[in-house]
């Protein structure tokens, strides 16, 4: 059944290509804006402006997850399948899609403004971790916009104070894959992370079939 | 109705006894500010809120304290005034360490005063090292100890540790009204399909939209203690810290975890149907207050802080409170607990009257 929902979720994504083409532009068009805003990046100020990249890019990314798609056929999904599953279907595909987003993100922006990472595996973990936070906290954000007329303001001023422990987290994490900051027990900052990914993912679940319903 | 009375009466305790108990005697200043070892020195020892008169000069002993074991004793003690003591102190030719030069703590024991120090209150300077036993010769013992209803004196915050009565209660108000308020959002949760919603009590006031007017309200109550908690921790960073805003992490957090309860706000004006906002609303605030958790207790242990308890713990330490402060601070505690309580109830209560005049209950 998850499967089936995953394999929708990409299908519908290949189908209507120009709204995940708009996406990667977004990106590219964001990595040359800043690079062009400011040209000799210094690693504390790359750390910083990547992240804002990729919060932007994931924003932008999962606010259509909900309005894709109209409110009549969305009300048939939840007949035909656990609205809980087709929840979290979006969540795996929103998490790969942001994976795919911040490592194009990261190349592009290695590129143009040179690549300062030193610890590489605990950079990639670090993307993986935060594709995953920002998805299931955007992912509902968006589900409960999606409610609303103005859903891209909503989905903004809802989502920023709600994202900022994982932010801060992913930003303190990836100084010390920069080796910004030197701390040898980042494992605690990581384990910080899944426990409020796991808060967040459990409350999405419990509280999504008081969201769906109209 | 107790509870709201227990609430002023507290309230008016803290701010009388927050405001008027004297603090304990401390020592400013001393002139000279250096000296070099070998030579005889005579001291002015300034003191704040102290009543050096009030005893024999003789009865008043002074040190100059390198660590727990090294200190040297004044003689000649003359009390000026009551803020102001002179005492010789004759400096030994060698230091207690092989360094250029130290730091030196004044102490001063004064029988009705009890003790007072300032740390690092006068440098002492030296290019040799030789013995060290003309400092292990003036043990500091038998210190009198102020027995009387006052606050520590610290140097750095002063009289502005009073604040610790206004700052930081806000601080629990703040979480006690956010947890009502997510509770009540629960409650609409629970009560919000038409079965469980028959189970309501009318007459007993039960209602589903009060559930939603008291979230509301809860959450609103909470986000005024929130501002009174940045503006009273703001007055005393520009004293304590030199600035009213330095981007603090906890100074930052807080701002970001208000923005957490106008997002809400927002949230549940903007929908035609009332009964849809409210939903959403609930929804919303309590997935956001899971992540005001780690906002307000988890992010600021990862970065460095301004506040006591410093990087690693930015809770309120325990060394930080003594047991005079302990009688102001937990009814302090208590009573703006209480009140913040009675407020939102009042709050809640407006909303209602002014949605039954509007047709909107």
């Amino acid at each position: 059944m998850l499967l089936t929902l995953l394999r929708k979720e990409i299908l519908l994504e290949f189908r209507q290509r120009y709204a995940i083409s708009g996406i990667v532009l977004y990106v590219f068009s964001m990595v040359f804006v800043v690079y062009a805003a400011s040209i000799k990046v210094q690693p504390q100020v790359w750390n910083v402006l990547f992240w804002l990249i990729v919060l932007f890019a994931s924003i932008n990314a999962v606010v259509k997850s909900f309005v894709q798609e109209s409110g009549a056929r969305q009300l048939y999904y939840y007949q035909l399948a656990d609205p809980a599953m087709l929840l979290l279907a979006k969540i795996i595909y929103n998490t790969l899609l942001l994976l795919v987003l911040s490592l194009l993100a990261f190349g592009t922006y290695s590129v143009v403004a040179g690549n300062p990472v030193k610890d590489v595996p605990l950079f990639a973990l670090i993307l993986l971790l935060g594709s995953m936070g920002f998805s299931i906290a955007f992912t509902f954000i968006a589900s409960i916009a999606a409610k609303a007329n103005n859903s891209a303001t909503l989905m903004a001023i809802l989502s920023f104070p709600v994202i900022m422990p994982i932010l801060l987290t992913l930003v303190r994490l990836s100084a010390i894959a920069l080796r910004l900051i030197q701390d040898t027990s980042y494992q605690r900052d990581i384990w910080n992370l899944l426990a409020i990914d796991a808060i967040l993912v459990t409350l999405t679940f419990v509280l999504f079939p008081f969201v769906w319903r109209d | 109705m107790w509870w709201k009375i227990l609430s002023v009466f507290l309230i008016v305790y803290t701010l009388i006894a927050g405001t008027l108990v004297p603090l304990k005697p401390g020592v400013t200043y001393v002139f000279p500010e250096s000296a070099r070892s070998g030579e005889q020195v005579v001291l002015q020892l300034h003191g704040y809120n102290s009543f050096y008169t009030k005893a024999p000069a003789n009865e008043i002993r002074t040190w100059l304290q390198f660590d727990d074991a090294h200190a040297i004793k004044g003689d000649n003690v003359r009390v000026l005034n009551d803020t102001t003591l002179e005492a010789r102190f004759a400096i030994p030719t060698e230091l207690p360490n092989a360094v250029a030069s130290v730091m030196l703590n004044a102490i001063i024991d004064h029988p009705n005063d009890g003790v007072s120090l300032l740390p690092s209150a006068i440098e002492v300077a030296k290019d040799t090292i030789a013995s060290a036993a003309a400092w292990q010769a003036n043990a500091i013992s038998e210190l009198h100890v102020k027995k009387d209803f006052s606050f520590p004196y610290r140097n750095v915050i002063y009289e502005s540790i009073r604040n610790t009565y206004f700052h930081v209660p806000m601080w629990f108000v703040l979480m006690f009204l956010f947890i009502a308020s997510a509770w009540y959002s629960v409650q609409f949760l629970r009560y919000s399909n038409p079965a469980q919603a028959a189970t309501l009590d009318a007459s007993k006031g039960q209602s589903l939209i009060d559930f939603d007017r008291k979230a509301a309200a809860y959450a609103e109550a909470g986000l005024l203690f929130g501002l009174l908690g940045l503006i009273t921790g703001m007055l005393w960073a520009h004293y304590a810290w030199g600035a009213a805003w330095s981007n603090d992490i906890k100074q930052l957090m807080t701002a970001v975890a208000l923005l957490i309860y106008l997002a809400y706000f927002i949230l549940r004006r903007s929908f035609d149907e009332p009964e849809k906002g409210a939903r959403l609303a609930a929804v919303y605030n309590i997935f956001a207050f899971a992540s005001l958790v780690p906002l307000l207790y988890i992010v600021p242990r990862m970065f460095a802080s301004l506040h006591p308890g410093a990087t690693g713990n930015p809770a309120f330490g325990s060394e930080d409170l003594d047991n005079t402060m302990r009688m102001v601070f937990y009814p302090a505690i208590i009573g703006w607990s209480l009140f913040g309580f009675w407020l939102a109830q009042l709050r809640f209560r407006y909303q209602r009257i002014l949605d039954r005049a509007t047709g909107l209950d």
